[in-house]
């Protein structure tokens, strides 16, 4: 692991080179107007979509208001709505010049926009109108306004693609910060719900929400994940992927520490649960944290359906985990090392499969799982016309032509078919890549060692999970260490009347979730128990 | 929030399955025949006491461990001089264990395979184990707690249900009379499984957070003793004192006896993996309780020992030229006069010397 981080770190810390106007030291802004707008021309430049608009009444004299903003960031009826005011404005008054303050606040006033804020310096300004605002100068004030009208071309709320459900809320995140945080305002109606912002990437300036509810995350994971996103200096951050490998606790492990979802009920049930939610603008998916290894199993829907059933899912997509990780290493195992584990008849039947089968079993599996793995990565990547094309070569050509040619045996294509669904089973997309690049590995010690090889192959994994944290929480929480009562909401999922608390380690403060006795009340019942014991 | 620190719950799983680690693997006091379980008894008693004795040093001064005891107490050249006994004890407890390993495998599993390359991963792996410190083996042992509890219940349970059992293989009791049960309790039955609690010395102060210490480790310990009387006696009562005192692997033995309705056949395989489980947690135990010790004498970085020691032991796991050898040491020499010096003899001095220079109460 250690030649790995030397690797990975580079020799010497050359400091970045800022070149982004945004970033750098502010100055204020200049009193004269076409100073200003000279300023802004030549930072801007020529963009076709940057727009400067001087209010004037002769065509010779500039006016004494200029408005700036860039055309697709915002929206065209709220922006006529405040030219009209402007222009009335200025017909209404013949000089600005007279006192500073009453001048920015008289304006102020009469704009029919709700979020307007006044900018001081020269970065500032430039950083406003990049986001969408339409900044407002006037001539002789050294402070400009900057009035929020975001606007433009954003996609609708949709169903999520990913993690779908049976029963639940159908909406996803889309790429729309604002909208993502509404999407969880509508959730969550509370004053605890806190936000904290931030500006990351020199060059994207790319917004990064942390969301918590204050009381239910503990407050040394929120100040852990501020000093973490605060520490982050680089150029660019276009997805929560940059974020997740920024600030994940162990950078090299092959285990995802921060979990990410498209659903905002997911979103303000982990929130409730005391974990902290990290929005970043340009993308549906969030990032939770802390987050332990079980919860890649959960979906939002096992706290929807009945609990029993939702236990059973659970149960039943951990086995699928333990098939994905362990079922062609095993096979490889036992077909190449261990044949008397095999019940006679069993044995001849593989044996007569594998009578004609060239490649020894260890080969067959790796090719196996290399051209599964090469289909999958096509079904993704290729255009969605093709679609049945690829499905058609897929499921005849490699399945039972191969078979049917003696290149490969019946029971490695029922296998390697049966690994590849039970790894779509697991909820979470980033572990069910996890279980793929392992399997590997483990398939090569199975074909070293058999058994043998398999567990000194799991052995180092498990020492690995145990010893993981995420945000100061052990992965393997409940398990280990053991918690009690975080077992209500482990492999079975309790009824919601009993889930009394919320999870110890990772909730804060506050952790009972509901008054006592909620288990239900039938009164119709209650009273004709009651009724043998009135006629005595 | 701070979730590294060991409870007392977690020392305890570990401990129960340090004693059953690869006992499993032997039949205990075969010599005794048929009375092997008043053998294993009678050793697991006055393992009781030596128990008693180490947690009665660990309670005089709770917060410091083995080697540091004995540095304190014995000066800092007879203490060094005993830990570095302690330490040459405990690399060898893990490379006989890691021999055990080995010749399993070969053995059971992987017979084509060279033993060398068997022991070079296994070490290897252990080695790993051993870089993430005692607190995340603890856990380990909280993790794989289930499973070993879960398997041998199949086995308890199957072994009765396939009607394998012969209860007149209990009798005669004593037929010889007590003194064949007593010579091979004492000490061979004391010395190996249950004095290796004297390891725990070193692992006893990281144990903080929980209640009463002795009292838990005491009734853990009596629980898994019943245990393994129950279990070491299941091998004679299925196999026959004879055939039992002279099979390498009796329980393995008595396993592969187990069939039922075609589908429960072939178990051996699986509780293999589970002797290879309890060997893993016996071997890392005692190298971790090695590189603790070598930190304490030297000062350098417990992390630092783990290559050289895992060459060294790599190496004592080879001593012995054929297993037969090898078991000879194990169960006649090691066990007689080897084992009580650092079970016993090495303890007991300790504690008259800590109540000597106790400070008294006025």
């Amino acid at each position: 692991m250690h030649w790995m981080k030397t690797i990975l770190k580079p020799a010497k810390r050359r400091p970045l080179k800022n070149t982004n106007p945004i970033t750098q030291t502010p100055e204020p802004i200049n009193s004269s107007l076409p100073h200003t707008l000279t300023l802004l021309h030549k930072i801007l430049g020529d963009s076709p979509d940057f727009i400067m608009r001087n209010f004037s009444d002769s065509p010779s004299e500039p006016g004494p208001i200029a408005i700036c903003y860039i055309e697709g960031l915002i929206e065209q009826n709220l922006l006529s709505d405040l030219m009209e005011a402007l222009i009335a404005e200025q017909a209404s008054k013949t000089s600005f010049t007279s006192d500073v303050h009453s001048t920015i606040n008289a304006l102020k006033q009469k704009i029919p926009t709700g979020n307007i804020k006044i900018i001081h310096a020269e970065n500032q300004m430039i950083a406003a109108i990049l986001a969408g605002n339409v900044v407002i100068l006037v001539d002789g004030v050294q402070v400009a306004l900057a009035a929020s009208i975001q606007g433009g071309i954003r996609r609708a709320v949709e169903e999520p693609t990913t993690q779908t459900v049976i029963r639940g809320p159908k909406e996803g995140f889309t790429e729309e910060l604002s909208t993502n945080i509404t999407l969880l305002r509508r959730k969550l109606r509370t004053p605890d719900l806190k936000f904290a912002s931030r500006n990351i990437g020199r060059y994207t300036q790319t917004r990064v929400v942390l969301a918590y509810i204050e009381g239910l995350a503990q407050p040394e994971v929120i100040e852990e994940a501020k000093k973490r996103l605060e520490s982050i200096d680089t150029d660019s951050i276009l997805e929560s992927g940059y974020i997740e490998e920024f600030i994940q606790d162990a950078p090299l492990s092959p285990f995802p520490t921060l979990l990410n979802t498209e659903r905002p009920d997911t979103v303000a049930g982990s929130l409730l649960d005391g974990q902290i939610a990290i929005f970043i603008d340009g993308t549906p998916f969030v990032l939770l944290a802390p987050v332990t290894f079980i919860k890649f199993f959960h979906s939002s829907e096992d706290y929807y359906q009945r609990y029993d059933i939702s236990s059973f899912l659970r149960i039943i997509r951990l086995f699928s985990f333990l098939i994905a990780l362990l079922l062609p290493s095993l096979y490889i195992a036992i077909t190449t090392f261990h044949q008397e584990m095999l019940p006679t008849t069993l044995l001849i039947t593989l044996a007569s499969q594998r009578e004609g089968t060239p490649f020894p079993a260890l080969l067959e599996a790796l090719i196996m799982e290399l051209i599964f793995e090469v289909i999958r990565e096509a079904g993704v990547r290729m255009p969605r016309v093709i679609g049945p094309a690829i499905s058609i070569v897929g499921a005849l050509v490699i399945g039972q032509a191969a078979v049917q040619a003696g290149l490969v045996s019946a029971a490695m294509v029922i296998v390697v078919s049966f690994t590849a669904i039970s790894n779509f089973v697991i909820p979470s997309f980033n572990m069910a890549s996890t279980v793929r690049l392992i399997r590997f590995f483990l398939m090569l010690m199975a074909g070293m060692l058999g058994l043998f090889g398999i567990l000194a192959g799991l052995i180092p994994i498990l020492f690995h999970l145990v010893a993981l944290q995420s945000f100061g929480v052990r992965y393997l929480t409940p398990f280990a260490p053991f918690t009690k009562s975080n077992m209500k909401d482990f492999f079975i999922r309790v009824p919601w009347w009993a889930m009394k608390t919320r999870p110890n380690g990772i909730s804060g403060p506050n952790k009972t979730r509901q008054a006592p006795h909620q288990y239900p009340v039938n009164s119709a019942k209650k009273e004709r128990c009651d009724e043998p014991n009135k006629q005595k | 929030m701070n979730q590294n620190i060991t409870r007392v719950s977690e020392l305890i799983i570990c401990l129960v399955l340090f004693e059953v680690g690869s006992t499993t693997l032997f039949l205990l006091g075969g010599e005794a025949k048929q009375d092997a379980w008043l053998a294993v008894l009678i050793g697991a008693l006055l393992g009781l006491f030596l128990l008693l004795l180490h947690l009665a040093i660990h309670r005089q001064n709770p917060s410091l461990d083995l080697f540091l005891l004995f540095r304190r107490y014995m000066g800092k050249y007879l203490g060094t001089c005993i830990n570095l006994m302690f330490v040459g004890y405990f690399t060898y407890e893990t490379s006989r264990n890691l021999r055990d390993l080995g010749e399993l495998t070969v053995m059971t599993l992987l017979n084509q395979t060279p033993m060398w390359i068997i022991i070079l991963i296994t070490i290897l792996v252990i080695s790993n184990n051993v870089r993430y410190g005692p607190e995340i083996f603890f856990l380990i042992c909280v993790v794989l707690f289930p499973f070993m509890l879960f398997t041998y219940m199949v086995i308890g349970i199957l072994i009765p249900a396939s009607g394998l059992i012969h209860y007149d293989f209990m009798f005669p009791i004593l037929e010889n009379g007590l003194k064949p049960v007593l010579k091979t309790a004492i000490p061979d039955i004391v010395s190996f499984p249950f004095g290796q609690t004297v390891l725990f010395l070193v692992f006893y102060p990281l144990a903080t957070k929980g209640r009463n210490l002795s009292r838990a480790v005491i009734i853990s310990y009596i629980v898994v003793a019943l245990f393994l009387t129950l279990f070491n006696q299941l091998n004679i009562l299925v196999l026959g004192p004879k055939i039992a005192a002279n099979s390498t692997l009796p329980l393995l033995e008595t396993v592969q006896l187990i069939q039922l309705a075609e589908v429960f056949e072939r178990m051996d395989a699986l509780f293999i993996m589970i002797l290879f489980l309890g060997l893993g947690i016996k071997m890392t135990a005692f190298f971790n309780g090695a590189v603790i010790g070598l930190e304490r004498i030297t000062g350098v970085r417990s992390k630092k020992w783990i290559l050289p020691l895992g060459a060294i032991i790599l190496g004592l796991s080879f001593l012995s030229p054929n297993y037969t050898y090898h078991m000879e040491i194990g169960r006649v020499v090691a066990v007689k006069y080897w084992w009580p010096i650092f079970q016993f003899v090495l303890p007991l001095l300790l504690f008259v010397i800590m109540l000597i220079r106790k400070p008294k109460k006025k």
